[in-house]
Parts: structure tokens; C-alpha cells; sequence
């Protein structure tokens, strides 16, 4: 598997603050790889780093052989809140990629539905951003963030700010959405269980400043189910992970 | 049942309306106030239709400022926000004037502005303008400038131009702002041109307003007061009415 994104001896400083401390690591094509870490350990500014919007005190990005030096184009985000427009229908707020794309809507409007009856969004398409749950705004913002097929799609904890139970919904929604598309995803998020459940790849970090302490390679089968969840394989993967966290929380 | 009660409702301000107008009519007989301090809602209406036409020509000329210079406070108010926010250094030079400028009463420079563009429109239109351009600038700033961040970031990865962000963003985002500016800037442009008809001229209600005073004729200034009141009336409605058909997404608009 070639790499899509590779993250080099990455490092980031705020003022005489050390948020990320030499990362490095890479992002094999069609993969999803998450970033697992306790809050402040710098994942989400890595993220950030990764998709051009700040920059990097020192170290390299590459994607797809290409260096980052400000704002990739071909890339898609889903941030924490769903950030869909109130004046737009879902599948306007879809389709709100193409336009600032410069590309017609029109033809992207087919996939959009498509993309909508996987998230479990049909009916919904002339609905206003306020008419949904914030599970079903999310997952507007997961088809979004998938319209174009981009070479890259970055999470930044999109399921942050729900309930456990729709949280793990959405897990199982968003892995079904992936593996209808398999884009590259590099996705961020605090809970182990997620990140292990989704992932090929798992980045351990811990903070301040923030490091890798571990990167952890899951080749359990796909689909995953609920089923998976008591798998002894996936419980060991998952007390790995813990494991790295604790490591890089006891080291000073 | 049902229907009467929220028909009964949605009269009740008339309804209410009409009592005053009642309690107006025979009450201030009873107190012995004169016709000319406080003409009758009777005399004011046979008064108002009396001089319809004069108010109507008195309208066309005290509407035509107000919305000339309503609208150019709309165009440049908008301008002046979007170089504000696009030319960082503007801010920190313009502000400070503007709100200085803000600070000085318009209608107590408004003498000036009869020495500067004469007796004609022009000054009235000029010092409308005046006094709808703040409330109109001040809100395009925040509609035009106060998008999150992720918004910004989210259309500037998709590969959106400042252009298509302007458009499909910053415009649609500040149209609900500058609806709510326009409902207070539009009494303001009112105020600005029968200010200067005050001042100077020979038209519009402001002149009309003027007249009957002279004339000691309090049912005149009541009828003209009528006619300006329906005007703005209908001006606001009109924004309102705008709202409700193309702002269904607002939390003020949302129907449950």
C-alpha cells in the first residue's frame, strides 16, 4: 500500500509552548487511521497542520508526493460541530462543497442522495439544518465531507459532542459510509473503543508536549459489529492503546 | 372554537386601537380641550380626506427622499463594512472616525447641509442617507464579518475563492442583519427628510406638517402625522413580509 499522507518529525510551538513534539507517521492510501490521545495532547492542531489551515513550526507534510504548504484543495473535514449553513437544505449543505469547488451542483446531486440514503438521511433532503437531530447533522456533515471523493479526509472529533448511544451509532454509520467511498481517512478522536473499531491504523499520542507513544496496526476483519466489540482480539488491541496513553501520562 | 379565538387574537390590536380612538372622541369633548390643541379622531379623518391629494403629492415627494437615500445608505453602508472587513488596516482608521462621526446629531448639522446642497432634494436625500447609514453599516459588519471559523475553513478547503465565499457565505449569512437594519434605518430616513423639509423647501409632509402649523391648522399636522405613520407602516410591513416569505430558517421565522 503506497501512502497517501506522511506526517515527518512534525513539530509545533505556540509562543514558548511545545504542543507537538516530532511526529511522525504515515497515512497509507484508502486506509482510515485515527489519532487517539487525551485532551491537549495536540491531535486536533496536527489535524489542522495536516489539512494546510496552520502551519508547522518544523517538519514536513507530504500528500500524495506533494509537500503542504497552505490550504490543500482536495481534501475533505468534518469538525467537531456539524458547521452546516441554516439557510440551506441538507442536501444543499451537501452539495455546498461543489459550488465553493466551482463545480456545478447539479451533477454532484445524484451522489449526494446516495450519500444521504447510506447515512440514513433519505427523506431529509430539503430539511433545514435545525430540522435534524444532531446525529443526522452530523452525518449530513460525513456526506459532505465525502461528496467529491477526495484524496483525504480529515475527522476532527465529529462525534465529540453527541450522546454515547448515537455516538456509537454513528461509528457504525460512518463505517458503512467508508466503505461504500474508501477515501483516506485520518480521524481524531479521545475514545479508544471508536478509534479501534474504525481503524487499519491507530496513533497513540500523549500530552504536553504532545508525542507519539505508539502506533498500533488492527487487522481485525471488516465489517465490524457490535460483535466485534467482544472479540479477545479486539480487547487486546484496545488495552494496547490504554496502554500507550498511560505510558506517555506516567513518563513525567 | 378554535378559529374564532385566534381570529380574535389577531384583531385584538385593532380592536384596542378602536377603543382609544372611542375613548379619544368622547372623552376629550367631556374635558373641554379644544379642537385646536387636540382635534377630534373624527375632524382628523375629514381633514385627512379633504386633502388626500395634497398629502398624496406631499408622500410621493417626503417617500421619494426617504427611499433614495434608504437606499444609498444600503449601498454604501454594505461597502463600508466589506472594506472594513477585506482591508484590515481600514478598521483600525476608519472606526474611530465613524464613530465620532456617530456621535454628532445630524439633524443639528442639517442647516448646513441646506447651505451646502440648497433647497431641493438633494438635502434631504443627503441627510436621510446620513441617518440610516450607521445602523445599516454597523449591522453588515457583523453579518458580513462574524462567520465561524470552521465555516471559513470548511470553504476554503472545498477550494472556495473570497469571491464564492462572499457570495454563497458572508452575503447569505448577513441578509437577515441588514433586513433588521433596514426596519430601524427606515423611520431614520423618514426623520432626515422631513428634518430638511423642515429646514428648507416647499414640499413633502414635512412642508405640509409645517403649513398647518402656521395655519393653526392642528387637524392638518394630525392628518399628515396619518399619512407618514401609514407610510412607514407599509415600508416595515413590507421588510417584515420579506422575512417571513425567504428567511423560513430563522429561529424568529421557524413555524412549529
Amino acid at each position: 500500500m503506497s501512502a497517501s499522507l506522511i506526517v515527518e518529525n512534525l513539530s509545533k510551538t505556540f509562543g514558548s509552548t511545545l504542543a507537538i513534539d516530532q511526529a511522525s507517521f504515515s497515512v497509507p492510501e484508502n486506509s482510515f487511521v485515527s489519532i487517539v490521545g487525551p485532551s491537549g495532547c495536540g491531535k486536533s492542531t496536527l489535524l489542522r497542520i495536516a489539512a494546510g489551515l496552520v502551519r508547522a513550526s518544523s517538519g514536513r507534510i507530504n500528500l500524495r508526493g506533494q509537500e503542504v504548504t497552505g490550504p490543500i484543495r482536495d481534501v475533505g473535514m468534518v469538525f467537531q460541530a456539524p458547521v452546516l449553513l441554516p439557510w440551506r437544505t441538507t442536501l444543499d449543505n451537501i452539495l455546498f462543497v461543489a459550488e465553493m469547488g466551482g463545480l456545478r451542483a447539479a451533477d454532484y446531486e445524484g451522489r449526494a442522495r446516495e450519500l444521504m440514503a447510506l447515512a440514513g438521511l433519505s427523506g431529509f433532503e430539503e430539511s433545514r439544518p435545525f430540522e435534524l437531530s444532531g446525529g443526522m447533522q452530523q452525518r449530513a456533515a460525513i456526506c459532505r465531507a465525502m461528496l467529491l471523493k477526495p484524496s483525504l479526509i480529515l475527522m476532527d472529533e465529529p462525534f465529540g459532542a453527541l450522546d454515547v448511544i448515537t455516538r456509537e451509532r454513528m461509528g457504525f454509520a460512518l463505517q458503512t459510509l467508508w466503505e461504500e467511498s474508501r477515501n483516506t481517512v485520518l480521524f481524531v478522536t479521545h475514545s479508544i473503543t471508536e478509534a479501534v473499531l474504525l481503524s487499519d491504523i491507530v496513533v497513540v499520542m500523549s500530552p504536553r508536549p504532545g508525542r507519539i507513544h505508539d502506533i498500533v496496526e488492527i487487522d481485525l476483519p471488516r465489517s465490524r459489529t457490535t460483535a466485534t466489540l467482544r472479540d479477545p482480539r479486539f480487547v487486546a488491541f484496545a488495552a494496547r492503546v490504554r496502554e500507550g496513553i498511560e505510558a506517555g501520562e506516567t513518563e513525567y | 372554537m378554535a378559529d374564532t379565538s385566534s381570529l380574535l387574537a389577531r384583531f385584538r390590536p385593532l380592536l384596542f386601537l378602536a377603543a382609544l380612538l372611542l375613548f379619544w372622541e368622547i372623552g376629550v369633548p367631556l374635558l373641554g380641550i379644544p379642537g385646536y390643541v387636540l382635534p377630534l379622531p373624527s375632524a382628523i379623518a375629514t381633514r385627512f380626506m379633504e386633502t388626500a391629494s395634497i398629502q398624496l403629492q406631499g408622500l410621493a415627494v417626503t417617500g421619494m427622499t426617504t427611499l433614495v437615500g434608504l437606499a444609498l445608505a444600503l449601498v454604501f453602508g454594505v461597502l463600508l463594512a466589506l472594506a472594513v472587513i477585506y482591508v484590515p488596516v481600514l478598521r483600525s482608521l476608519v472606526m474611530p472616525l465613524l464613530a465620532a462621526f456617530n456621535s454628532i446629531p445630524k439633524i443639528a448639522v442639517a442647516p448646513l447641509f441646506v447651505i451646502w446642497f440648497g433647497l431641493g432634494v438633494e438635502s434631504k436625500i443627503i441627510l436621510a442617507f446620513l441617518l440610516a447609514l450607521f445602523p445599516v453599516f454597523v449591522n453588515s459588519l457583523t453579518g458580513l464579518g462574524e462567520i465561524e471559523a470552521d465555516v471559513i475553513d470548511l470553504s476554503t478547503l472545498a477550494g472556495g475563492s473570497r469571491w464564492r465565499i462572499f457570495t454563497k457565505v458572508r452575503l447569505m449569512n448577513a441578509v437577515p442583519y441588514i433586513t433588521d437594519a433596514l426596519k430601524v434605518a427606515f423611520p431614520l430616513a423618514l426623520v432626515g427628510s422631513i428634518v430638511g423639509e423642515f429646514i428648507g423647501g416647499n414640499s413633502g409632509i414635512g412642508h405640509l406638517i409645517l403649513f398647518g402649523q402656521f395655519n393653526m391648522d392642528t387637524p392638518l399636522v394630525f392628518a399628515a402625522l396619518v399619512s407618514i405613520t401609514v407610510f412607514t407602516t407599509l415600508g416595515i410591513g413590507a421588510v417584515s413580509l420579506f422575512e417571513r416569505m425567504a428567511l423560513t430558517w430563522r429561529p424568529s421565522q421557524r413555524r412549529r
